[in-house]
């Protein structure tokens, strides 16, 4: 029955504070019990903010299990992983992340600010007329480089809280900077490499969960990641300052070491050149295999000699990388 | 079973009189002997003029066992603007006290409340207590849980009052008394030692009070009402245990906003740095408790007054973090809790306090805090009282409440060895009021100590368990609210 006498409180869910207007029914003159229907698929309360979606608790944990599974399958739904990490970042670690800006100047000024990055309001002839150390610079010929944009990235719609959305969002479009700042490319390898560096840095689970697709890679990126690009990424995320906390726009003339080093960030090995190099390596190999059968038509000892040599110079070289890489691991940690 | 202190047996022992007599002759003899002055002889010797030593003093003129009695209060400040004290209804002081109904009924059974300005105490029939990490909210309406306002019902929770009125009010009920106590003000205890062997009278056990003027008590029995560092406990050689918080109180007396569409309700927010409450007061006034650390009570007290304003405001509305950060702002406070405001979501009064308007000028003020209990409230001619006996952290505001319940107790004690014909100073006499008082004051300390420890924590697995016994107790599950809150009432 409709209450005349409902106060402002009654039109506040006691659950989420959110206040209830009662749209739907106001216009149908449906009687009031409707105010203090509960949120439902059928009834869901207003955004909190423009293009925002209020989940129930199910639909959420339908959405975080549906975009986690297939985007293990196809890492290129890069709008799955964006899902992923919106259904997962509540209740508590977004939270986390926001309280950890606030409590920076910085992060403070950024919640403040809202500063979006996206084409226009980056310009970027000015960031390629930059001295090439500059971040700017880093970040647009790694943009050209991988052939992106900042528009790329998709708005946030999943988190409840305004201003946790925009962390989030703030978190997606400084991704590409994590990408210049520590040479990491958008290969497989390099994205689960940065995940989990994002991981120890920021704590959202969608990245940590990418470490799981670590399994879907093929056996010597695997091992290159483990041995290699892991622990880099733990150490790393883990005792540099908090990545969300730096107004990339207000250090974009700034030196790109300067910055790794404030940050305290040590480079990776470069995975776009080593790959380039053992694709290298094994293209020779390749090329020499098949002039050797072409000379010796059908010499089955040659074959299995070559075979035999390839595998064991790949091995090789994988040693050689695992150990230059440990190498500068370790001259980074001896600093 | 508590019987009425009005209605205590009046029988006066022939050692009663005797003791008088021997006190009457002592006091002649101090006159005429001017080479060693001997001490003035008193029944009871009261050290402290707060509001607990003076209500000690009124309830000891009250009750009728105990009214002959020759009593003299020593205090160290002038309590001539306390008894001049002259109120204009649109200032309070800061340091305010909430008496609960068991002591408001004591006052009133000692002829006090009669003294006391109704129009200058506001009563409240609710609090909202909340975990400042959380927000797990217990609400404490008496209306509420009875299902509306009852007739013949008194669902006051407590009755908040000035310090400087009460006491006020107590030096009122003084003057009026038949034997009126010997008040000594502007003095302090130089020493206290005990007596000689002289030829007319033995006080080798009697202690004997030498105050700054060189005048010279001696006492059947010394209360110690004299606070947290207690001469009188220190001659006595009790020990008292416990610790500092590391916190200061910070209190000030504020304008709000009107909240007449309100009823007056106690707020008390859970910090991790310690408990923020605000005290209502009569019309749009309000009073500030804010226990946090000293340097963050430095901070406060440094910041410009709308600085100040909104950082009040803020620790009711905006998160820890928030808070905590501000803390940090020498100014510009008002600009950056206008921005977290804007993007924080709380809830809107009554729920939360209403919004503070402007600081009286000159109430920012703030004390240590402490957690102390001596071993024993009783020696042989020595009593304690009030802070001397017991230190507690002010968040449940226990503190003169716990104080007047030992007055009570200990002029029952007092009032049942006078009518058994007992030395009223001797620990036979005195020993019920310690095994009256010790356990519910030890429990109570306890408590409140356990409290400012769960919530000190500002994450762990503590955090939601508090905030699940909050939730358990907020729904009443097993009667547990109604149990705590008539506790409250008559602790």
């Amino acid at each position: 029955m409709a209450t005349p006498t409902s106060t402002s409180l009654a039109h506040t869910c006691t659950r989420c504070l959110r206040s209830r207007t009662p749209q739907l029914s106001r216009q149908l003159y449906l009687p009031a019990i409707s105010n203090n229907r509960t949120f439902s698929v059928l009834h869901r309360p207003p955004p909190n903010y423009p293009g925002h979606v209020p989940l129930k608790l199910p639909e959420r944990l339908f959405l975080a299990a549906g975009s986690a599974i297939i985007s293990l399958i196809d890492p290129r739904r890069g709008d799955l992983i964006a899902l992923l990490g919106e259904t997962t970042a509540q209740p508590y670690f977004i939270y986390r992340l926001r309280d950890r800006m606030l409590k920076h100047p910085t992060g403070r000024r950024i919640l403040r600010d809202r500063p979006r990055i996206t084409s226009q309001s980056l310009s970027l002839p000015y960031l390629r007329s930059l001295p090439a150390n500059t971040i700017g610079a880093t970040y647009v010929s790694w943009l050209d480089r991988e052939g992106v944009s900042p528009d790329t990235r998709s708005e946030v719609r999943y988190i409840d809280d305004a201003e946790c959305a925009y962390v989030m969002q703030r978190y997606r479009e400084c991704h590409d900077f994590y990408h210049a700042i520590t040479g990491l490319p958008i290969v497989r390898e390099g994205e689960i490499a940065l995940k989990v560096f994002e991981y120890a840095n920021t704590g959202l689970p969608m990245t940590g969960l990418s470490a799981f697709s670590t399994l879907t890679v093929k056996k010597d990126e695997r091992d290159r990641l483990l041995s290699v690009y892991f622990p880099w990424a733990i150490r790393n995320g883990w005792k540099a300052e908090s990545l969300l906390n730096v107004y990339w726009e207000e250090v974009l003339e700034k030196d790109v070491q300067e910055m790794r080093d404030q940050l305290g960030i040590e480079v990776p090995p470069d995975l776009r050149k080593t790959r380039a190099e053992i694709r290298k390596k094994r293209r020779e190999d390749k090329g020499g295999k098949v002039n050797t059968v072409a000379a010796t038509t059908t010499n089955e000892v040659v074959e299995e000699a070559m075979v035999e040599t390839e595998a064991e110079r790949e091995e090789r070289e994988q040693r050689e990388i695992e150990r230059q890489a440990m190498e500068i691991l370790e001259r980074a940690d001896r600093m | 079973m508590r019987r009425s202190l009005l209605h205590l047996p009046i029988k006066r022992s022939a050692w009663a009189i005797r003791t008088s007599n021997v006190a009457r002759i002592a006091a002649t003899r101090s006159f005429a002997s001017e080479a060693s002055p001997n001490p003035e002889i008193y029944d009871i010797v009261v050290v402290g003029g707060g509001p607990v030593g003076l209500t000690l003093a009124a309830s000891l003129g009250a009750a009728r066992a105990t009214s002959h009695l020759k009593v003299a209060l020593i205090e160290g400040m002038n309590l001539a603007s306390i008894r001049d004290w002259k109120p204009t209804p649109d200032y309070f002081a800061n340091r305010i006290v909430s008496l609960i109904p068991s002591t408001v009924k004591l006052l009133k059974e000692t002829g006090v409340w009669k003294h006391i300005k109704q129009e200058r105490v506001q009563s409240y029939d609710g609090m909202q207590v909340w975990d400042g990490m959380t927000d797990a909210r217990v609400e404490f309406d008496w209306n509420k849980l009875l299902g509306g306002r009852q007739e013949g019902v008194d669902t006051t929770i407590a009755h908040m009052v000035e310090n400087i009125h009460l006491s006020h009010g107590l030096l009122q009920r003084l003057e009026e008394l038949a034997v009126k106590p010997t008040m000594i003000d502007k003095t302090k205890v130089e020493k206290i030692e005990y007596g000689q062997l002289t030829e007319e009278v033995d006080m080798r056990d009697w202690p004997i009070v030498t105050l700054s003027n060189g005048q010279k008590l001696g006492a059947k029995l010394l209360i110690g009402a004299d606070g947290g560092s207690s001469p009188v406990r220190t001659f006595a050689g009790i020990e008292s245990r416990g610790w500092d918080y590391n916190r200061h109180s910070m209190v000030a007396t504020f304008k709000i906003e009107d909240d007449s569409a309100f009823p007056k309700f106690a707020y008390q927010r859970f910090l991790p740095s310690g408990p923020v409450a605000i005290l209502p007061l009569p019309g749009n006034f309000a009073n500030l408790a804010w226990s946090t650390t000293p340097e963050k009570v430095a901070h406060l007290k440094s910041l410009a007054p709308e600085d100040f304003v909104a950082m009040v405001n803020a620790a009711f509305r905006l998160s820890y973090t928030d808070i905590d950060y501000l803390h940090n702002l020498k100014s510009g406070v008002v600009e950056e809790t206008k921005w977290r405001e804007s993007v924080t979501k709380y809830p809107d009064p009554p729920t939360i306090p209403m919004r503070i308007t402007e600081v009286l000028e000159g109430t920012r003020a703030s004390f240590p805090l402490k957690m102390k209990h001596a071993d024993r409230y009783i020696g042989e001619r020595i009593a304690l009282v009030g802070d001397a006996a017991h230190t507690i952290h002010p968040m449940a505001g226990q503190g003169l409440n716990a104080g007047v319940g030992d007055v009570y107790s200990l002029v029952k004690s007092i009032a049942d060895g006078i009518s058994h014909g007992q030395d009223i100073g001797s620990s036979f006499t005195l020993e019920p009021y310690q095994s009256e008082r010790y356990l519910p004051n030890n429990a109570l300390l306890g408590f409140v100590d356990k409290l400012h420890t769960l919530y000190g924590f500002e994450s762990g697995p503590l955090v939601p368990l508090r905030s699940l016994g909050v939730e358990i107790i907020n729904q009443d599950w097993f009667g547990l609210k109604k149990f705590l809150m008539s506790q409250a009432a008559k602790s």
